[in-house]
């Protein structure tokens, strides 16, 4: 059930694209609505359980090797941000509705609005420290997108990046330090993590780690000094402002240090960090919200104060703090989601925000007047009021710090103080110069009052603000009570919520508070011509210059090392495989293993000397081409001989047939590529080159010498060993791990070499170089097919194909199979290009290469699902013994119809590779495909 | 009487195939190293059969066999590109 | 006998890396095939040298060589052809559209003399 109310609003994203496209505005309206509602709905018939004070838990296993699992709690904590997400993005759907636009696309909002609430559902629900976090990131895109909905404006996109950038910057440091916190705890889920806090305080990265996930939490609740992202986020269309700045997006990090509060609070980092940061955020942002003369831009700047107000009281650690804090989370939702409203009311209607110009509006609208002033002093602390409420208990606490805390503390209360002022100030500001202070100048238009959809929100919310401030204990007292308890997660000391507690010293500081505001506010004037003078310090250009800063770093730092040049990509990438192979053999071991090793005898050493011969020359004459190709033909014939030596018959038998192959191909293309080419680099560089390439093969040679002088984990060779008989009924074993065992890795690698023959037939398909026309012809003959060649390469065909036929037949017991057999076939094919004439054995020839491969990759298919019919495993094999008149004892396998597969790829994809190039050879004399 | 037969055959490949390397250093002409890749596949092929005699296995003829008939293509197509210069006419 | 392997496979290993350094496509082709051979060389050399023991069973013995490293080695050479031939293909393609047979596709050719 728990899942359902972050997969609801996520699902239901979808609804309002679906509605808004094809049935207009309010069928997209109701449906979002009702999608919340729903939400809603279950988290309050949830609700009766949490107040008995059990934690619901929910539980499906994602991906529990990686301790991600989608495990969800709803405890008060959860259910108190439950509300005012559902709650209050009610509101907002209704008002959104008659605040944007016609032009405006309502059902993209909604869609956004929707993914955004989802997220933010799943992110105060998740018990799981890396759910949370996917969410948390879930959050910062949606709310990304929904920031920049204008995207036609400059403004909104880059508040839109700008918030992206910081949040999701933070995000990433949340993510390092999830991974510390969930490392020291053992674990990811919440449950485990919240009973760990003792174990977590004591760790030695509980520094480190504390600091990467306040540094999440500040980007995200916009502290300072990264605060800067927020008041440009005001560039949103005013409802998502009114949804994401008073309950929901900026409340997550504070969120966070609630939800964490059991495991990581209560230290003395703790409540320097995170309590030095409120103190600072709460009176830098309340100074600066005066000056604004924006009306989003003062409401933005006094949710930062706010913001750090609340992180202040989490930071000072007491149960009550948290109490005031938590009970500040709700007040301060309620009333800035008012004023954001009523701020949207008078842009909508006047088309202005700037405090300038709108003055005096209070006979144009006296009823949102009402409404917006009440919310105002509800954010000042006006008795009477919810913001009074939590303000003086703030003013307790800090008093009660001074009191407990020695000589520095005093100065707590005092500064205080001076945000209430700021505060009141600034609250002042926003009653008075709108809606009083003379005449209205120069208004696009004068305002009427708007329709009463749009109004009802905020008269709801200001009265919840009336309710919750005259009487506490019967409104939000038990809700308060739950989540703080599962804050603090024990029980709570008692408090009292009430508006009068006697004549005491927070009540002085509340007076002083009021009284303050208004003397500074009636002196405004000359306050804003120290303002202008000294104005506060603005974060974006300092962001801006950098992001320029760092975006242009790493582009030079790309240019460096990618200067498009391949062999500079190539030699880099050799260099850092040689440094990495120096590293791991720093860490020292014995190099020779105690295998005893055979004497080498005279025969080996001459082959291997010329081997050293011919490679040496390859390498040396590279630059002349067809010495070059004879000389690895050389090469080839050596490694031959080597897997002959080393009981491999099956190797040496493939490895002569595509030595063959290859010279062919090489030679077709020599015709095409310059044949004697000059030095193409300086010496420096060849000399460089050869040190790489001689560290690589020292590197090579000692990783084989290691590896030969240590025994053999023979397990698995011996498993294949005692299965091939009995299990793939073939005695070469070779053959029954190509075909049967591994025979879907088969299957991967014939596809490649069809892969590689298209490739090829793509790449060559009317882009042929010219041939160049100084070619060496050594010895020229004028006879084009001489007759012994022509005459001596038919008998050869009907030979080859005779022993491919015998090699493929015997594969599965002896030397050979599909592999051997299609190469020589193709061997034999080609033969019978070169002997004779290209368009005489085209034509009597006669085959579709292409369909010859296509053909045989569809039998090797079919034979899997043979295999599968029978409700075996794709590439089952079977075979079984037949009794035959004349050829005595049989077996067919159906490893024999694969072989035939890979034997027709082979036939089918080498021909064609040869022929698309030969083919070319073959046009320049003529001759049309 | 065999085994030194062997024995003396395998000295004589030795002395064959350090022959034919230096005529694959040497050359001089492309022709003359044709001739010693063709050469050299010769050489393997009595080797295998000298190896297949003295270990008794009849694995080793076949493989011999294969390269008589293959190694032959390689040196055609060498051949034809020397004095065509091109393969596929 | 193993270090007489072991150094053929470096040597091998040197001169396809030094060759596939090359700017000419045909080098790279001509270091890729170097290359492939010490690979294939090295991956049978990991199942260990065994002399006269093919892996084809029942012919009176009753200990052979590896088998994997073998069936790895032989699809290896034949993907490794395929390589080679997309290699060349793809440096027909470089020539046509670049007039050039460089990696790079830019001809740089160096006055200094061939040493």
């Amino acid at each position: 059930m728990l899942l359902f109310i972050a997969l609801i609003p996520l699902l239901g994203a979808l609804l309002p694209l679906w509605a808004g496209g094809r049935r207009g505005r309010d069928v997209s309206v109701w449906t979002t609505a009702a999608v919340t509602a729903a939400s809603l709905a279950l988290l309050l018939w949830l609700s009766p359980v949490v107040f008995d004070g059990v934690v619901l838990q929910a539980n499906w296993p994602w991906l529990p090797q990686l301790g991600l699992n989608f495990t969800f709690r709803l405890d008060g904590l959860a259910l108190l941000f439950g509300l005012l997400i559902t709650g209050i993005g009610l509101l907002v759907i209704l008002y959104a509705r008659y605040y944007l636009a016609e032009r405006d696309d309502l059902g993209r909002f909604y869609a956004l609005l929707l993914l955004f609430m989802g997220a933010m559902l799943g992110m105060v629900l998740a018990d799981n420290l890396l759910l949370l976090l996917l969410f948390w990131e879930l959050t910062s895109l949606s709310s990304f997108l929904l920031i920049g909905y204008w995207h036609s404006r400059a403004d909104a996109r880059q508040g839109a990046r700008m918030a992206l950038t910081v949040t999701a910057a933070g995000g990433l440091a949340l993510l390092a330090g999830f991974l510390l916190l969930g490392h020291i705890a053992g674990s990811f889920e919440l449950s485990t993590v919240l009973a760990a806090g003792e174990t977590v305080k004591n760790h030695p990265g509980y520094p480190v780690m504390l600091m990467l996930i306040l540094l999440g939490a500040f980007t995200k609740s916009a502290q300072f000094p990264f605060h800067f992202w927020l008041p440009h986020a005001m560039a949103a269309p005013t409802p998502v402002s009114a949804y994401l700045h008073s309950a929901t997006m900026v409340k997550a990090g504070v969120f966070l240090l609630a939800r964490l509060f059991p495991v990581l609070a209560d230290t003395d980092l703790w409540f320097y960090l995170v309590g030095g940061t409120g103190l600072i955020t709460l009176l830098f942002a309340a100074y600066a919200a005066l000056f604004q003369h924006d009306l989003k831009g003062l409401l933005a700047y006094s949710t930062i104060s706010h913001l750090g107000l609340i992180t202040l009281l989490l930071g000072l650690s007491t149960p009550l703090a948290v109490v005031a804090g938590v009970f500040h989370i709700i007040n301060h939702a309620v009333f800035k989601a008012s004023l954001f409203m009523a701020a949207g009311i008078i842009d909508h209607e006047t088309g202005c925000r700037d405090m300038r110009k709108l003055n005096g509006l209070f006979k144009y609208i006296p009823w949102t007047a009402t409404l917006a002033m009440t919310a105002a002093a509800a954010m000042a602390g006006v008795p009477l009021l919810n913001g009074f409420l939590s303000k003086e208990m703030f003013f307790a606490q800090t008093v009660y710090q001074a009191a407990a805390g020695g000589e520095v503390h005093w100065l707590l209360p005092l500064l205080a103080t001076v945000a209430g002022i700021f505060s009141v100030a600034y609250s002042a500001r926003f009653i008075h110069d709108v809606f009083f202070n003379g005449e209205p100048i120069n208004l696009p238009r004068l305002p009427h009052e708007p329709p009463p959809y749009l109004r009802a929100p905020v008269e709801v919310l200001v009265a919840i603000c009336l309710l919750v401030g005259i009487a506490p204990a019967y409104t939000v007292g038990p809700l308060l009570a739950i989540a703080a308890t599962s804050v603090v997660g024990g029980p709570l000391p008692p408090y009292s919520l009430a508006i009068w507690h006697g004549f005491n010293l927070p009540l002085l500081m509340s007076s002083l508070a009021l009284i303050g505001g208004a003397l500074m506010y009636w002196q405004r004037r000359r306050l804003f011509r120290l303002g202008d003078r000294y104005p506060p310090p603005d974060g974006k250009a300092l962001f801006e210059r950098g992001l320029n800063l760092g975006i242009a770093a790493t582009r030079r730092l790309t240019e460096g090392l990618e200067n498009g040049s391949l062999q500079r990509y190539l030699a880099l990438l050799i260099g850092v495989a040689l440094v990495a192979g120096v590293a791991g053999a720093w860490q020292g071991g014995e190099l020779t293993g105690d295998q005893p090793l055979p004497p080498v005898d005279l025969l080996s050493l001459l082959a291997a000397l010329l081997l050293v011969l011919t490679t040496g020359l390859t390498m040396l004459w590279h630059r002349q081409r067809l010495t070059a190709i004879i000389l690895l033909g050389g090469v080839g014939l050596i490694v031959v001989l080597a897997f002959i030596r080393f009981s491999s018959p099956d190797l040496a038998l493939t490895q002569l047939t595509v030595e063959v192959v290859t010279t062919v191909l090489l030679l077709l293309a020599l015709r095409y590529l310059p044949s004697d080419a000059l030095p193409e680099s300086m010496p420096s560089r060849r000399l460089r080159d050869a040190g790489l390439a001689i560290l690589a093969g020292i590197g090579v040679a000692a990783l084989t010498w290691g590896g030969l002088t240590r025994p053999l984990q023979p397990e698995l060779a011996e498993y294949f060993l005692a299965t091939s008989l009995p299990g793939g009924g073939g005695a070469n074993v070779v053959n029954v791990i190509l075909v049967d065992f591994r025979g879907f890795d088969t299957l991967g690698e014939a596809t490649v070499l069809v892969i590689a023959a298209l490739g090829i037939t793509a790449l060559l398909t009317g882009g042929f170089p010219l041939p160049i026309r100084s070619s060496p012809r050594v010895v020229s003959i004028e006879e084009r097919w001489p007759l012994l060649l022509r005459m001596g390469a038919r008998p050869l065909l009907a030979l080859t194909l005779l022993l491919a036929a015998y090699i493929f037949l015997r594969g599965h017991h002896l030397p050979g199979g599909g592999f051997i057999a299609g190469l020589m076939t193709a061997l034999a094919l080609a033969t019978q290009y070169l002997a004779g004439d290209f368009r005489w054995t085209t034509a009597q020839l006669n085959l579709d290469y292409q369909r010859l491969m296509g053909g045989g990759l569809a039998l090797i298919g079919f034979t899997g699902l043979v295999s599968a019919l029978f409700g075996y495993p794709f590439l089952t094999s079977a075979f079984t013994h037949a009794h035959l008149p004349i050829f005595g004892d049989f077996e067919i396998a159906s490893a024999m119809a694969f072989d035939l597969g890979v034997y027709l790829v082979v036939v089918g994809a080498v021909m064609r590779i040869l022929l698309e190039l030969g083919q070319a050879n073959a046009e320049e004399n003529g001759w049309k495909p | 009487m065999l085994n030194l037969a062997v024995t003396l055959a395998f000295t004589l490949l030795g002395v064959a195939l350090l022959l034919t390397g230096w005529r694959l250093w040497y050359g001089p002409t492309t022709p003359d190293r044709i001739l010693a890749l063709d050469t050299l596949y010769l050489n393997a092929v009595a080797l295998l059969v000298l190896t297949g005699i003295r270990f008794a296995s009849a694995l080793y003829f076949e493989a011999a066999l294969f390269i008589a008939l293959l190694g032959f293509i390689s040196t055609v197509a060498l051949c034809r590109f020397v004095q065509r210069g091109q393969l596929f006419e | 006998m193993e270090a007489l392997i072991a150094g053929v496979i470096g040597l091998l290993t040197t001169a396809g890396v030094y060759l596939l350094l090359r700017g000419h496509t045909f080098s790279v082709a001509l270091g890729l095939a170097l290359l492939s051979y010490a690979v294939n060389l090295f991956l049978l050399a990991m199942g260990r040298l065994t002399l006269n023991r093919p892996p084809i069973l029942g012919s009176g013995q009753t200990d052979y060589a590896d088998p994997v490293p073998q069936a790895l080695v032989l699809t290896a050479i034949v993907i490794g052809f395929a390589m080679t031939a997309f290699l060349i293909a793809l440096a027909l393609r470089t020539r046509y559209e670049t007039g050039s047979d460089q990696v790079d596709g830019v001809e740089t050719t160096d006055p200094a003399p061939d040493p």
